[in-house]
């Protein structure tokens, strides 16, 4: 066999490479997936653009045979000696069988402009007869309802760029809408599922997927914290409808983490039974090292590295055991924010400050609101890895100000209208005593639109404020220019030697009568 | 700043606990709450400009300043909470009888009622002696004053200013030593007295003739009795009372100095 076969159907200009494009499924959690069930000996497609290091880390043991549609990118990646298959999904036969099949990009750039448009379930099924009985396939589903899609800015089922030939969007019916519907959908097909997780916060690289059990009845605090966190990192400067982070929290947190992930990761096999002896773990996380989460005999969760142990600026071996527990800090406090609970806010923030100057210098730097887990009176960093010192506690008070102010929540501090003024009263309830004036820049969020308006909003009023208060300031300006001048009389009056005052008297006198006169004049 | 934050020297009062110059408090960026009431905190005819900060004595004093439209509210708690932090009790002196402050009306409002029938009813009600508190322009009526005087000893806790002018800044201080002399404190009506003396370890109480005002209606003064009934009545439970009036004046909710001066825009000493 040749490293490219044309299997018909192909795009010859074309390539699903782009910088306008979704990026290939990638990102260092897919690719631990990958690298655990590569069957030794055994045979793998991989259908539709996935990242170079998703392929290698299928190693070697394995056949990995390519499917694109793209002859550019077919061509790209035979020169890098892997097999490809380049065509529309429509062409494929089961004349060839796999171990394994591999679609983390989802199926919808497995058909090409040329010849029939298959929906979900056509396309799953062409998947499914690729394989060998016993034969495993790993498939992404995107979630349509996602919180990515939530806080999306553009319509899925308006045609952008020239990919989007055909923008169903959610108007594919034949695609299941929630992980139950996916798979019960596969079981009628003949797929039984052994493995499904949401995937949060982008389906083309999630860096944190969890297993519909662990969101519901597993370490939730740290899953909504790490949901909120993956968000924020994905959308830093992203221009987004609404705070990602915070849909992503209130989901995992109220029971819909599942729900609402960016995609569905299922791992399902042909009867008679599974000939892969593998199940990824119930929570993968991987925004740099990859993260394995698990069940302890006590009913705890542990944490263990296993892979990307030498990521630059993280000690990864901080992160190995007991995960903690609790809810993250942020959310807290902006709970108590919003229910006014000023004890409560300051007793976290004292807290905090107080643990805070327990830590190692380099952990400092990470020890803002957004990545510490509270359990009762225990503090702990949610990601212990990330190393770096910080000026003091007031930089980490400053950005949660700033995530206040910018976020448009209420707050209980009214009369602390700005980023200073607000960080020296969060100061102050934290105890911390030094807030430095300088600051560097504010750490880049996501540019949401809700948040835009509410800043509208809040600046109309302060306008309208404003300008009242201009209006009252003059009108209090011209009383009390009247009572000086008042003033100034009585005492010119009472002050002056008396011969000045008939000489004042007398030139008044005479200047009235002078006024007098020139009137009569004029008249007559 | 509003002349009303010096009222009674509470910006004084606020200015000893923050570490600064009691004698000459910065300028409050806003209004402070100088008495307690059942609206947005505010004095009545006080003439709040759109967008201040109003300080408020307590949660729900701020919920319902919010429902009023005041949007600028932030809850501090009463001066006199802090001044009872800066002057904690040592429990040194014994305490007698009761401080009793006749409803007095401000200035230009005139009280409706028998005074001396109120004081009958004192004297049937007070196991012990009566001190009675009036305010200024009481006490600085002979005839009022005199009245009083023959049922028990009289006193002022001085004259809270107008416009910041003649104002009696040890106010609160005067009226936390009277205080912590008595057992019992007691109105004819709800007041920031009565849990001032609350607060300072007085059991509260609130009955007796009225005394309303020309043209006053009811209707505040029964939504009153049915919010507090704790506080109501010749001799009510001084535990349920006491807790009562704390929440009031905002006891749980009182910021450190650095908090204090950062909520009133005021700078480190």
């Amino acid at each position: 066999m040749t490293d490219l076969k044309m299997i018909g159907g192909e795009m010859p200009d074309w390539s699903d490479r782009r910088a306008d494009e979704r990026p290939p499924a990638g990102g260092a959690v897919f690719a631990e997936i990958l690298r655990r069930m590569a069957p030794a000996g055994g045979r793998i497609l991989v259908a539709g653009p996935h990242d170079d290091a998703l392929i290698d880390a299928l190693g070697s043991r394995t056949e990995v045979v390519c499917l694109l549609r793209s002859e550019t990118d077919a061509a790209a990646l035979a020169e890098r000696g892997v097999t490809v298959l380049c065509g529309t999904l429509a062409k494929v036969t089961d004349a060839d069988r796999y171990d394994v099949v591999v679609a983390l990009d989802g199926v919808d750039r497995l058909c090409s402009v040329e010849g029939p448009q298959l929906d979900w379930a056509e396309a799953v099924q062409v998947l499914r007869r690729a394989l060998r009985p016993g034969g495993s396939l790993l498939l992404a589903v995107e979630n349509e309802l996602g919180v990515h899609r939530l806080v999306d800015r553009s319509a899925p089922t308006s045609a952008h760029g020239p990919g989007d030939w055909r923008p169903v969007g959610e108007f594919d019916e034949a695609k299941p809408g929630n992980p139950t519907r996916l798979a019960g959908r596969l079981a009628a097909d003949g797929l039984a599922v052994s493995w499904l997780a949401a995937a949060w916060p982008l389906p083309s690289a999630p860096t944190l997927l969890a297993t519909p059990y662990a969101l519901q009845d597993g370490p939730v605090g740290a899953l909504s914290a790490a949901a909120a966190g993956a968000a924020g990192t994905a959308y830093a400067g992203v221009p987004v409808l609404s705070d990602p982070r915070r849909l992503a929290a209130a989901a995992v947190r109220g029971g819909l983490g599942a729900e609402f992930a960016a995609s569905w990761i299922v791992l399902a096999h042909r009867a008679p039974r599974p000939a892969l002896d593998f199940v990824p773990p119930p929570v993968l996380l991987g925004d740099g090292p990859v993260v394995e989460l698990a069940h302890d005999r006590d009913g705890g969760w542990v944490r263990k590295v296993v892979s990307g142990t030498t990521t630059p600026g993280r000690d990864t071996t901080r992160l190995n055991g007991p995960l903690p527990t609790g809810r993250l800090l942020e959310e807290l406090l902006l709970a108590a924010c919003l229910r006014h609970e000023l004890r409560t806010a300051r007793r976290l923030l004292s807290g905090w400050a107080t643990w805070f100057g327990t830590l190692a210098a380099d952990s400092q730097g990470s020890a803002t609101v957004d990545n510490v887990l509270v359990d009762g009176d225990a503090y702990a960093l949610l990601d212990p890895s990330r190393l770096g010192t910080s000026p003091g506690p007031a930089t980490a008070l400053r950005r949660f100000a700033e995530t206040l102010l910018a976020g448009g929540y209420a707050h209980p501090w009214a009369s602390a209208t700005n980023v200073d003024s607000l960080t020296a009263v969060l100061a102050g309830a934290a105890g911390v005593q030094h807030v430095p004036a300088v600051e560097s820049a504010p750490v880049p969020i996501p540019d949401s639109q809700r948040e835009h308006e509410e800043q509208l909003r809040m600046l109309r009023e302060q306008l309208a404020d404003a300008t009242t208060r201009a209006a009252w300031f003059e009108a209090e300006l011209s009383g009390r220019d009247s009572e000086l001048r008042r003033a100034r009389l009585q005492i010119k009056a009472f002050s002056g030697k008396f011969s000045y005052r008939v000489a004042k008297l007398g030139a008044v006198s005479a200047r009235k009568a002078r006024n007098a006169l020139r009137r009569v004049g004029k008249e007559s | 700043m509003h002349h009303a934050n010096h009222f009674y020297g509470h910006a004084h009062v606020m200015a000893e606990y923050c570490g600064l110059d009691p004698e000459h408090p910065p300028r409050i960026e806003g209004y402070l709450q100088h008495g307690w009431n059942v609206a947005d905190g505010l004095g009545y005819g006080t003439p709040y400009v759109s967008g201040r900060p109003i300080f408020v004595w307590s949660e729900q004093t701020r919920r319902r300043a919010w429902s009023m439209g005041r949007k600028h509210s932030t809850v501090t708690g009463a001066p006199f909470l802090y001044l009872l932090r800066c002057y904690p009790s040592t429990d040194e002196a014994p305490r007698e009888g009761t401080i009793w402050y006749p409803f007095h009306g401000w200035e230009g409002q005139h009280v409706h009622g028998s005074h001396q029938r109120l004081i009958d009813e004192i004297l049937d009600t007070e196991p012990g002696p009566v001190t009675f508190c009036l305010y200024w322009h009481e006490f600085r009526d002979d005839k009022t004053r005199a009245r009083y005087e023959k049922a028990g000893r009289v006193i002022t806790h001085g004259y809270r200013g107008l416009r910041w002018q003649d104002t009696e800044t040890r106010f609160l201080h005067n009226q936390l030593t009277e205080l912590r002399r008595h057992r019992r404190v007691a109105s004819n009506r709800l007041s920031s007295a009565v849990m001032y003396g609350a607060a300072a370890g007085c059991a509260p109480a609130v009955y007796g003739d009225p005394m309303r005002l020309a043209g006053e209606e009811t209707r505040i003064a029964e939504r009153i009795r049915r919010e507090w009934p704790e506080l109501h009545g010749p001799n009510p439970d001084p535990a349920a009372g006491t807790e009562v009036a704390l929440a009031e004046l905002g006891a749980e909710d009182l910021a450190g100095p650095a908090e204090l001066r950062a909520i009133l825009g005021w700078r480190a000493p």
